[in-house]
This record gives structure tokens, C-alpha cells and sequence, in this order.
């Protein structure tokens, strides 16, 4: 049958009306005989090289505007001395945004300060977190693993917002911890935890622990239970076998969470201001105080931003970098 | 009915390479519409490649493809009406034993009435009407295998490929597939294009067998030529068990030749091509074609030997024989009765194919 | 590993599970409180916060607006997520990796930074803070997880099930609508849930992006600010719920259906 003649019976069924229901063609075998739609796929798969194009174009659009466009234009504002552009004004080129930066002191304080908070916090939340995790893949059956995986799983869903809200509540004056302390009779007046590092860094770890965990058990689980008991019947202790064997094989996901972890504590904004005081001031909070006030100041916090943005990307990236060569070096 | 008819299937000297790896080096061949052929051959022989390039999802690098007299070189699967049974079955999990088999003829623009009563037709021919509502993963491996083959049929193809489709059975129900498989293909008349590496399976089902290697057809005919007939030492090597026995040849007259082997005169025949005096060539010898005798038989070859290993195996017992000058050489054979340590072996002349490298 | 070590695992398992659910549980009772101030002990109960809360029509309000932000926001995400894939999975072109790289730069750019870039993005095109700008950042945000998730799916769908659709006279859209999307319908309900959640949780975005409308947690953020009501926890708790049997209901239906196929 060649294609001119398929083509002509197509259109000839396309103008029968679809009665009744047994004697006509389902839905598929309609469309796929109609003849706009045989004229649309004829050209769309015309050709594989057409096909393709076709395919990509949309997602390469998407990613290049929607995905990089944003992050572009932040770099090129932060180059400007003034944005939103206003009547009478065209926006120069400048430095001046860049050089705010590294000359004055009142800014280099929360961004070194943002830095070591995610470092520190990146840490203790994998301490606190590894255990668990090894619990979760090595101790518990398969099917068990799920139901209590869902159980850690639900706090997750609950929002930022809320769950920093449940921790001003716990660590409040009136909170729960301060009235436990006093019926213990530890104290007589409230320990003021809130807005403080302790507040702040408590919390950071409660929003972020389950990012750690995730990575940290896909690990683990994809580890064999019979390796750690090779290493046993070759006569390795329990520290050995954790250190030698497991510790290694999940280096990687020790290093996706700890990345995902740092990233997400360093973006933070609403947490440090609900839950920090003014000594604990992060650079979120400097940078957002730069889009709050009218005009001018754009260009500035877009020059912080893209600092945050670079110093986060760069260390996360030689982090992992060094957990890469770690894994290899291991396994030599 | 193989008729003198056009053939239904023309492959017209199609080469394919994937980067430095030639898959297929000028193939040709004819097929008659209702045969059953089989491809056979080790994994990377060019039998895969063949069946994807008719099936369409692959492109030869030259070559044409000609089917019911149509160039269909250059069309994708969906315009070809050609079906395929595949390895894995690629039955759609998320649909019915129905849905499975009205797909393709959904896209026939077939009335729903039609579809009702040919699906009705392919169920209950391949006893599958208990389970027209199950879903793929509620059927075991053989009831899985003839929804492949019912949903493949239902277009109606002038040809109909199968890929390995019993490899994921256990032996025993693959036997009994096997003869059900050829009883369909009678039945219906569809030209069958096999592909397998399983010699038993192109045995017992092929009208016609090609057996390829590296990317080249090694011989080509019924089950019989091939099996008591090789050309080469790879098809002789490939299909059933085998002894090799290679030698000078003494004289050769028509299709009979007369080798040296080891000080004994011994007559095979030449099936294709007769070699000339001098010649150094080889002849298969099946294991099963070699007699057992207390004193020298009569006609045919005849050798005398010592038994050196017996190999129990149920209903027979596998012998190695020593022969000729000093013991220089060993058969292999087959006996189903108790044998003494020195006996006499022999065999039909037409027995010991000589063959063409 | 001893049974002692098996034990003080499983302490610290459960421990951590307390530390998980303890604040939420405090702050779920404090809803109860007959009291406007916030704190322990609660000595009296009361329901009337959330009978307060389901009769405010500013809440009530904000609550639609911040779900139809989450649909439309999820809709867009699953189909660019799901295009991107269907392009990256199982094909090798020249630039895959930059494609695949720029695929997931929005979801480890830190919060902040990506809501600063999206609202100097937005003021280059011209669009107005407000639902659609607030859309759109949610959209692109979300569309990573959804890529990596449909990915991860697409990579265990056996090529010869797209295979047998041609074979039997599809051609690539009848196949991809038919075959490819069924089989894809676990991961998408998952990555569905997922990206409403993100949505409806996420606060950073929407505070820079939005206009004079609130969402949901930009409204509790506002309310905190002028001060800790019972009121306050009373919205929470809801939102709360309804996240938390949204994301046990796609997990329970997509593990249903992993098993099914």
C-alpha cells in the first residue's frame, strides 16, 4: 500500500460522523487515521533529525531561560548602578556593588558567620543523623524499613514555617523545655534560649536532618549485609568492619547529603529571623534588607547574592570534589 | 501454501556495522510466503540485527529490504505489516489480556465490532479465553508467550518475527511450546521468521534454517540437510555433537571421496563441491551414526578400536573409542547396549559429510 | 553487630523520632489553649481557635490561594519535568550534560538567592508580583525533582514495551501516550505530591514574589511577626494535617502501584 492511497482512505472515514458505538473505531484508531493529525506526524517524524529538534527545543529553551536566565540577569544587575532601571536613567557599569562588599565590615560579618554556622550545623546534623540512617537500612527488615521511613517522612512534609513555629514554641520562655527545667527544679527563672545560636542552630538541624537522612540511607541500604560479614569472618571487630567497609561505601552519600544540607542552611531566610536574634544576624537577612527598601539598593543585594551563590556552589563543589578522590583513593 | 509464488520477504544485500563491529556483511535471502525460517547462531552472528532491520527498528547501512513487493527500506515499524513476538514478550502491564491484543488493531482504524469479534478468534484459537481480563503480571510464562503471539497475529502481518521468545521458558514447557508454536504456524499459514541459538528449537520447528556467524550466512536448508549434511566445520561444530576426522584424500570420483585418516581408508561424500586428490579436507561424522560390531561389518567404513571411556548418561552410554595407527585418534559415540573393551566401529559412507573448509 | 549496639541503634532511632514529632505535637496542643497567650502549662481547653479559624474568610481565602498557586504550579512542573526526561533518558547527544546540569541548578541554588533571581527576573519581564510570578518561580523549582524522579522511572521502562506499540502500528505520540505515560504514572503521582507540597510549604519564594495577597505560610510568617497566638497554631495544625495525609496518601498509592507493575 503506498502512502498516497492510505492518506486519501484516511480522509475519506474522517468525514463519515463517528455514530453509534460498535461500528465505529475507537478513539486511537480514529485519531491515528484523521487527517490533520496524519499530516502533523508525517512531518513531525519526517525525518529523525526533524524529530529531535522537535524534542529538544522546548527543553532547551526552558532550561537556558527559566533554569540560567534568572541567575544571568542577577549577575548582570549586580554590575549596575541602579535597578529597577527609573525614568531619565540608563543603568552604567560598575564595581562599586562588588567592592561594597569586601570594604565594609558590617557585611563581612554575617556572610563568614552564615558560613561557618552551615558548616558546623552540615556536621552535627550528619553525627546525628548517620546513626539513624544505619539503624533504619542495616537493623531493620525490608519491610518494616518503609513504614518506619514514612514515619520520619511526615514532620518532612510540614513546612518550614510551621515547623520553625513548633521550635519557638518548644525553646520559648513559656515553652515546654524552660517548664520541665523548672518542675525539675534545675532553674527558677527561664533560660532564654530563644534567639540565640543555640535557637537558630537547633532548629536549622531540625528543618534539615531528613535531607541528610535520605541520601545517607539510599547509601547504606545499597550496601550488601554480606560484606560486613566477609569482613567478620576475616576476623574484623565491629569498629573495624564500620570503619573499613561500611564508612567507605557510603562516603557518597555522606557527601550528597552533607551538600544538600550546606546549600539549603545557607539559603535559609525566614528560620534565622523567627528563631535568631540581632547577634545571630545571617547573610539572607542582609541580603533580602537590600530588596526591601525602594530603588537603588537592587544592585547591591545582587552583587551579594552572587557571592553567597558562588562561595556556596564553590565549596560544596570542592567538597565534593574531595569526597570523590577520598572513594577513589579507598579504593586502591 | 508455498506455492511458485513472488517471495514474501526479499533482504537484498543489507550490510549493517555498529562503529567498528560488523554485525551484517551483504546478506541475501528469499523467503517463500508460509515458511517457517529460522535464524540461528551464537549471540553477535547477525541473526538479531537481521530480524530488528525487518522488523524496522533498525536501518541497514546498504541494502534494501523488499516485502509483499514493496521497498519498505526506509519506513518505521508502524507502517511495515510485519508483527514481532519479543524476547522479554513486551506485554503493556498496565492493560488486559484484551487490551494487549486490541492495541494493534485499534490503530487498524478497525470498528469496535470487528475487533470484538477478532479478538474473540485469536483468544479462543490460542486457548487463552479464561484469561481475557488478567493482567500480564497474572499469567505464567506460557499462557504470557501466546498473548504475545495472539496480539501479534491480530494485525494480520505477512510476516510475523519471533526473538528468542522461548527463552524464558523452563525446558520442559519449552518443548512442548515448540510443537505448539509449529502447529500455529501450519494452522495459520503466517510466514514465520525465527530467531534463535537453541539448535533443538530450529531442529524441531524450521521448515528452512540460515545458520550465521560473524555477520555471514554459514549454510542455508531443511533441518535434515543441515543436520546430515553440514558445509562447514561451524555448522557441523554449532548443530548436534559431532566428530571431526581430517585427512589427505586418497581419490575422489562424483560425490564420493576417499580419505586417509590415520592409516585407515575410510569413504565419505562430498555434498557440494568434490575436493581433489591431495587435498587435506575434513568430515563430520555424527556420534549417533557410528554402529557398534564384534567383528569387521560388512559394508560401509569399518575401523577397529579400544573402548577408553564410558560416560554414563541414562538412556545411552557415551563411548570414546581409540583407532587407527597406535591408537592416534579417538571417536566419539553413542551405545545403548554393554560394548566390550575391543571392538569394531563402522558407518555409511553417506554418514560422513565432507566438508567444504 | 552485639545486641547491645542493636539496642542503643534502635534508642537512637526512636530518639530521633521524638525529637522529630515532640515540637509538633507541642505545637498542635497549644491550639487547644483557652488562652491568648502562648505557653505551658495549658491549663484549660478550647476549641474555639480553629472554630475561629474555619469562620475566617481571610484564611479560608488564602488557603485557595495558596492551593491553586500549588495545582497550577505542579501541572506546569510535571510537564516540563517529564518533557525534559523523555529528551535526557536513554540518549546521548552533543551538550546532554549541560542540558542535564542546567536541568538541576534550580534545586541546589540556596533559597534565598533563587528568590532574589527569580523577583530581578521577573522585574526584566515585566510581570507583576503576585500569583503568576509566584507560579512560575514554584514551577521552575520544582521542575528538577520531577526530571529526576520521571529519570529514574524512564530508565527501568524496557525498550522493547515502545518497541512493541510501533510494532503494532503506533507511531512515537500514540506510543508515548498509551505506553509511556501509563507506566510513568507512579513516579508522576509522586513527583506531583511532592512539587504541591514544595509549593504549598515553601515560604522564601513567595515572600519575595508575592503581591498583597499571602500564601499560606507567608500569611503564619505575617501573623508571627505581629505576635504567638493560638490562633496561629490553629492554622498550622490544619495545614499541618492536610500535608501530612497528602504525602502518606501518595505514598501509600505509589507504592501500591510499583507493586502492581
Amino acid at each position: 500500500m503506498s502512502t498516497t492511497s492510505r492518506s486519501e482512505t484516511a480522509a475519506d472515514t474522517s468525514r463519515r460522523p463517528a455514530s453509534g458505538k460498535g461500528d465505529a473505531p475507537t478513539f486511537w484508531g480514529r485519531l491515528s487515521h484523521s487527517g490533520p493529525y496524519r499530516a502533523v506526524t508525517d512531518y513531525v517524524f519526517g525525518s529523525t533529525r526533524r524529530q529531535f529538534v522537535l524534542l529538544a527545543a522546548f527543553p532547551i529553551f526552558w532550561v537556558l531561560f527559566a533554569h540560567l536566565g534568572p541567575i544571568l540577569q542577577m549577575i548582570r544587575v549586580s554590575f549596575l548602578d541602579s535597578y529597577p532601571p527609573s525614568v531619565g536613567h540608563t543603568p552604567q557599569f560598575t564595581l562599586d556593588n562588588w567592592r561594597t562588599f569586601f570594604t565594609e565590615v558590617i557585611f563581612l560579618r554575617p556572610f563568614f558567620r552564615t558560613l561557618v554556622f552551615s558548616v558546623v550545623l552540615t556536621f552535627a546534623t550528619l553525627v546525628l543523623v548517620y546513626p539513624v540512617a544505619y539503624f533504619l537500612s542495616r537493623h531493620v527488615k525490608r519491610d518494616n524499613q518503609m513504614l518506619l521511613l514514612l514515619l520520619l517522612l511526615i514532620p518532612f512534609w510540614v513546612g518550614e514555617i510551621v515547623r520553625t513555629y513548633a521550635i519557638m514554641i518548644l525553646l520559648g520562655n513559656t515553652g515546654a523545655v524552660n517548664l520541665i527545667l523548672k518542675a525539675l527544679g534545675l532553674i527558677d527563672q527561664p533560660v532564654a534560649f530563644m534567639y540565640t545560636n543555640f535557637s537558630l542552630g537547633f532548629g536549622i538541624v531540625y528543618l534539615t536532618s531528613l535531607y541528610m537522612l535520605m541520601p545517607l540511607y539510599s547509601a547504606l541500604e545499597k550496601i550488601p549485609q554480606t560484606f560486613s560479614e566477609a569482613a567478620a569472618d576475616l576476623g574484623a571487630g565491629p569498629w573495624t568492619r564500620f570503619r573499613r567497609v561500611i564508612l567507605p561505601l557510603s562516603l557518597e552519600g555522606i557527601s550528597s547529603g552533607c551538600t544538600l544540607v550546606f546549600l539549603i542552611s545557607t539559603g535559609l531566610y525566614a528560620t534565622p529571623i523567627l528563631l535568631g536574634g540581632p547577634s545571630t544576624t545571617l547573610f539572607s537577612e542582609t541580603i533580602a534588607g537590600f530588596f526591601h527598601v525602594a530603588g537603588d539598593e537592587w544592585p547591591t543585594g545582587a552583587a551579594f547574592s552572587t557571592i553567597m551563590l558562588l562561595t556556596a556552589l564553590v565549596l560544596s563543589g570542592t567538597f565534593m570534589k574531595l569526597m570523590g578522590a577520598l572513594q577513589k583513593g579507598g579504593r586502591k | 501454501m508455498p506455492t511458485i509464488e513472488d517471495p514474501i520477504v526479499h533482504i537484498d544485500g543489507i550490510s549493517k556495522s555498529f562503529g567498528r563491529t560488523v554485525a551484517l556483511q551483504k546478506l541475501d535471502m528469499k523467503i517463500d510466503p508460509g515458511e517457517f525460517v529460522t535464524f540461528l547462531g551464537p549471540s553477535g552472528c547477525g541473526k538479531s540485527t537481521t530480524l530488528r532491520i525487518l522488523g524496522g527498528f533498525a536501518q541497514p547501512d546498504s541494502g534494501r529490504i523488499v516485502l509483499g513487493g514493496e521497498d519498505v527500506t526506509r519506513l518505521p515499524p508502524n507502517k511495515r505489516k510485519v508483527n514481532m513476538v519479543f524476547q522479554d514478550y513486551a506485554l503493556f502491564p498496565h492493560m488486559t489480556v484484551t487490551r494487549n491484543v486490541t492495541f494493534g488493531l485499534e490503530l487498524k482504524r478497525m470498528t469496535r465490532d470487528r475487533i470484538a469479534a477478532r479478538v474473540d478468534e485469536l483468544l479462543s484459537f490460542l486457548e487463552l479465553d479464561a484469561f481475557r481480563d488478567r493482567f500480564p503480571d497474572q499469567l505464567s510464562g506460557g499462557q504470557r508467550q501466546r498473548v504475545a503471539l495472539a496480539r501479534a497475529l491480530a494485525p494480520d502481518p505477512d510476516l510475523l518475527l519471533l526473538d528468542e521468545p522461548l527463552g524464558a521458558l523452563d525446558a520442559r514447557l519449552r518443548a512442548q511450546v515448540q510443537l505448539e508454536l509449529k502447529d500455529i504456524q501450519r494452522r495459520t499459514g503466517k510466514t514465520f521468521f525465527f530467531v534463535t541459538h537453541d539448535q533443538d528449537e530450529a531442529l524441531t520447528m524450521s521448515d528452512r534454517i540460515v545458520v550465521m556467524n560473524q555477520g555471514r550466512v554459514e549454510q542455508d536448508g531443511t533441518p535434515e540437510d543441515l543436520y546430515l549434511r553440514p558445509k562447514s566445520r561451524f555448522v557441523a561444530e554449532f548443530i548436534g555433537e559431532t566428530n571431526l576426522l581430517s585427512g589427505p584424500v586418497r581419490h575422489a570420483e562424483d560425490d564420493r571421496v576417499a580419505i586417509d585418516w590415520f592409516g585407515m581408508q575410510i569413504e565419505g561424500r562430498a555434498f557440494d563441491r568434490t575436493p581433489r586428490p591431495g587435498d587435506v579436507v575434513t568430515a563430520a561424522l555424527r556420534l549417533e551414526k557410528v554402529g557398534f560390531y564384534d567383528a569387521r561389518p560388512e559394508t560401509g567404513n569399518a575401523v577397529p578400536g579400544r573402548v577408553v571411556n564410558r560416560v554414563f548418561k541414562g538412556s545411552r552410554t557415551a563411548v570414546d573409542v581409540r583407532v587407527g595407527d597406535a591408537g592416534a585418534a579417538i571417536l566419539k559415540a553413542y551405545v545403548d547396549r554393554d560394548v566390550p573393551d575391543d571392538v569394531w566401529l563402522g558407518w555409511e559412507s553417506a554418514n560422513l559429510a565432507v566438508l567444504q573448509d | 553487630m552485639t545486641r547491645n549496639t542493636r539496642i542503643l541503634m534502635s534508642i537512637i532511632y526512636w530518639a530521633f523520632v521524638v525529637y522529630l514529632f515532640v515540637p509538633l505535637v507541642l505545637m498542635i496542643l497549644m491550639g487547644f489553649k483557652d488562652s491568648k497567650f502562648i505557653g505551658f502549662p495549658i491549663k484549660s481547653w478550647t476549641l474555639d481557635w480553629y472554630v475561629g479559624v474555619f469562620r475566617d474568610t481571610e484564611v479560608i481565602s488564602v488557603f485557595i490561594y495558596s492551593t491553586t498557586i500549588a495545582i497550577a504550579s505542579t501541572a506546569i512542573s510535571l510537564t516540563v519535568g517529564t518533557w525534559i526526561s523523555v529528551l535526557l533518558a536513554g540518549r546521548s547527544f552533543f551538550g546532554r550534560t549541560v542540558i542535564l546540569g542546567l536541568t538541576i541548578l534550580p534545586a541546589v541554588i540556596p533559597g534565598i538567592i533563587s528568590a532574589i533571581s527569580f523577583r530581578i527576573f521577573a522585574r526584566l519581564l515585566g510581570v507583576e508580583t503576585g500569583m503568576f510570578a509566584i507560579i512560575w518561580a514554584h514551577a521552575v523549582h520544582n521542575v528538577p525533582f520531577v526530571a529526576l524522579v520521571v529519570m529514574a522511572r524512564l530508565a527501568t521502562l524496557p525498550a522493547s514495551h515502545t518497541e512493541a506499540a510501533m510494532d503494532l502500528g503506533a507511531d512515537r505520540f500514540v506510543s508515548f501516550f498509551r505506553i509511556t505515560l501509563p507506566y510513568l504514572k507512579p513516579a508522576l503521582i509522586g513527583a506531583g505530591v511532592f512539587c504541591m507540597l514544595l509549593s504549598f510549604d515553601d515560604f522564601v519564594r513567595s515572600f519575595f514574589l508575592g503581591g498583597y495577597e499571602p500564601t499560606l505560610p507567608v500569611l503564619i510568617f505575617s501573623k508571627l511577626r505581629s505576635g504567638m497566638s493560638p490562633e496561629i497554631n490553629a492554622i498550622a495544625t490544619v495545614v499541618l494535617i492536610m500535608t501530612a495525609v497528602l504525602g502518606i496518601w501518595a505514598e501509600r498509592s505509589m507504592r501500591r502501584m510499583g507493586k502492581g507493575t
